[in-house]
């Protein structure tokens, strides 16, 4: 246990020490924070300070819809009035002069609503950008909005108990724990937990690739041999993971330490508002360290016993899509996890051990999964680690003592029967 | 009680026999040698003496005890494959090796600073591994072998890499341990470089032992049949009835004396005609036995 500690202990202080731990310390959250900031206020302006001319062939309506649309303020948007040739009438050359605008650039796009004296009415919205769904989508609601508007004039009701009957409704969440209801704010809670999720996925990941860096390096530097004299592979391994695993929590100590100061303090109040508002409980917190002990112990005693198969870092660098199929799997899963957490596919999923983490901390952005379902993903991680360093111990006893050239197959088998 | 001793050990890896049935023990304070060319056999031995391997079959006691881990800290291990902790400083590096073996981190500190003043790279001892000379990582591995002041030192190929100074300063190093009355197990393809500093030797070939016992005594198995002459004057005593065979290098001659050839005989030709300098009757080499041996060539 002694040479365990101090292995642990040398791998632990050589990699806090290194310039890398403080980049990585420093970084890694910056780049988060940078791109979920960036993702975030990419959502908020998405179709915002739009340049609009409405060509419509009934003015009462065209005005009515640059109401609606000017009435969100949130939008920034500039709305003109397009004056037809033929007053109550759009023609072709109405349509080619409203071009040639986009064209120019004088305007974004144009609101084309033509209204038949018989028939459906038919809108189009042209600019140069075609994948503009939410300026597209605001535009259906306002003209929509203006429709029903008059209709609802038109059948005998004021303007003003129209507006009323036509006031939209702001939908709150509320969410139910333990049979109780508990303000929630649903994107907060879905970004809190996909931050948390990202973390998970980028620690354990690289800690994991870097106990296997660890183990060529030793490799390369032929170290190997004189610690063998000493301690026992197994030993080895295990302080290793222990050291490495360590230097990890360090990391994430130092980040919540570091988020618990800002949040704490008035830029913290200032920013993180609203949607912005971060929800982590303590159980999140406590099983963040669980599930990162148990993903890092899974991706390092996979990628320790790989290490031992290989001579040469770019060899490795090869294998780490290995580490990556999980969190792509997992990802790919996410508008199913935030919507239906409690489906069979998202249950399955965050009981399969590689995806275990990252699943179950999407989840619980949506819904705090059962804690049997806790209890027996943890189970289930447990049994994996179990059976990935039956292999990888015995892949690194041989392993390790192996120089020259990367193993084959049969070699690996062999190994195993060896050990 | 030997310090080790190997019984019957066989070891293959797949189809290929590494070590065969080889037996050898080695007495404590002893300075031993394990030769044989590349390839013979004897790092897998070694592997197998301190359990970096196990035998396929036969046994192997270390201090008289069958092979147990916890004897490990009463060895000291300088393998063939020297390795060292290339981002670590010398002196962390020697303090964490010491540590391993037992000791505590300040006794640790405070022989690796004696060693380090004694080998002469003290000045060297904050500087990171990898900024040393081959020659110095190698005083390090040295003293990270002997840190922890073992009973049994192993050495497998010990001089390879370095300067004459500093081998002839590890040599003296390993003398003087052997006089603290340390064993010592010395493996080499290099049977020149060991054999005047062996008291035993287990000779190797392709997994077999093919000789071992005291130096001494093996060597007064063969015969002196060559002699170094340096002379002076008129070399016709190189045409002596008594000789075999003759090479005259400008009055240094090496000669093969015959079956039956009387050197004294040929001592007293040579006075007669020419002035001698040096008339040395020669016992066979470690390499020269082994060789007439295996009837071989020796990888060197």
């Amino acid at each position: 246990m002694r040479n365990i500690l101090l292995i642990a202990q040398r791998e632990y202080k050589e990699q806090v020490r290194g310039r890398t731990f403080l980049i990585t310390t420093i970084l890694l959250p910056a780049v988060f924070a940078g791109v979920f900031y960036l993702s975030f206020l990419s959502g908020k302006h998405s179709g915002t300070d739009k340049h609009i001319a409405i060509a419509c062939s009934d003015p009462a309506l065209a005005a009515e819809i640059r109401t609606e649309i000017l009435s969100d303020t949130d939008a920034h948007s500039t709305v003109d009035l397009f004056t037809a040739e033929m007053p109550g009438m759009l023609m072709d050359s109405d349509r080619s002069k409203l071009v040639s605008e986009v064209d120019s650039k004088a305007i974004d796009g144009f609101f084309w609503v033509d209204v038949p004296a018989t028939g459906p009415i038919q809108a189009t919205y042209e600019a140069q950008t075609a994948g503009d769904f939410v300026t597209s989508e605001r535009l259906q609601s306002a003209l929509n909005h203006a429709l029903l508007r008059g209709r609802l004039v038109e059948h005998g009701i004021s303007a003003a108990a129209a507006d009323s009957l036509l006031k939209i409704v702001k939908v709150d969440t509320r969410q139910i724990k333990n049979g109780k209801e508990v303000t929630s704010n649903a994107v907060s809670s879905f970004y809190s937990a996909y931050i948390m999720a990202l973390l998970l996925t980028m620690t354990t990941m690289i800690y994991g690739l870097n106990v296997g860096r660890s183990v060529i390096q030793e490799k390369t530097s032929r170290i190997f041999e004189v610690m063998l004299a000493t301690v026992k592979a197994g030993d080895m391994l295990t302080g290793k993971l222990i050291g490495i695993g360590a230097v990890g929590l360090t990391q994430i100590l130092i980040w919540i330490a570091a988020g618990a100061i800002f949040a704490g303090s008035a830029l913290g109040a200032q920013y993180l508002s609203g949607n912005l508002q971060i929800h982590i409980s303590l159980l999140q917190i406590v099983l963040f360290g669980v599930y990162f002990l148990l993903g890092y112990t899974l991706n390092s005693a996979l990628f320790a016993g790989l290490g031992a198969t290989l001579e040469t870092e770019q060899e490795l660098q090869q294998y780490s899509p290995l580490a990556a199929l999980p969190v792509w799997l997992s990802f790919s899963m996410i508008l199913l996890i935030s919507t239906n957490p409690n489906s069979i596919w998202v249950v399955a999923a965050s009981l399969f051990p590689p995806c275990t983490p990252i699943v179950m901390f999407l989840r619980m952005g949506s819904q705090m999964p059962p804690l049997w379902q806790i209890g027996a993903s943890i189970a289930l991680m447990l049994l994996a680690i179990w059976a990935v360093l039956w292999f990888s111990t015995r892949l690194y006893r041989i392993g390790i003592l192996m120089y020259g050239k990367r193993a084959t197959l049969p070699e690996m088998m062999r190994w195993l029967r060896y050990s | 009680m030997p310090v080790v001793e190997l019984s019957a050990v066989t070891k293959a890896y797949q189809d290929k026999v590494a070590v065969n049935q080889l037996s050898f023990r080695i007495e404590p304070g002893q300075m031993f040698g394990l030769l044989g060319p590349n390839g013979s056999g004897k790092t897998s031995s070694i592997r197998m003496m301190i359990g970096i391997t196990a035998p396929d079959s036969g046994s192997i006691t270390l201090f008289d005890q069958p092979f147990s881990r916890s004897s490990l800290t009463r060895v000291g291990y300088l393998p063939e494959e020297r390795g060292l902790y290339k981002k670590m400083k010398v002196l962390d590096q020697l303090i964490f090796m010491g540590s391993l073996r037992g000791l505590s981190a300040e006794e640790a500190q405070k022989r690796a600073i004696a060693w380090a003043k004694k080998l002469d790279i003290a000045h060297s001892i904050l500087k990171k591994t990898e900024e040393l000379s081959k020659g110095m990582q190698q005083k390090i591995q040295f003293i990270s072998a002997l840190i922890h002041e073992p009973e049994l030192i192993i050495m497998d190929e010990p001089f390879s890499g370095l300067d004459p100074v500093n081998a002839t300063l590890l040599q003296d190093t390993l003398l003087e341990q052997k006089t603290q009355g340390k064993t010592i197990l010395f493996s080499t393809h290099r049977m020149d470089q060991v054999e005047k500093l062996c008291d035993s030797i287990a000779l190797i070939h392709q997994g077999n032992l093919v000789l071992s016992g005291r130096v001494r005594e093996i060597k007064s198995r063969y015969k002196r049949d060559r002699v170094i002459v340096e002379f002076q004057g008129d070399d016709s005593f190189l045409r002596s009835p008594e000789i075999a065979q003759a090479k005259n290098y400008s009055g240094h001659a090496e000669i093969q004396l015959k079956e039956d050839g009387d050197a004294q005989k040929l001592l007293v030709e040579a006075v007669s005609k020419a002035t001698i300098y040096r008339f040395e009757l020669m016992e066979p080499s470690l390499e020269e036995i082994f060789i007439q041996t295996v009837g071989g060539k020796v990888d060197a």
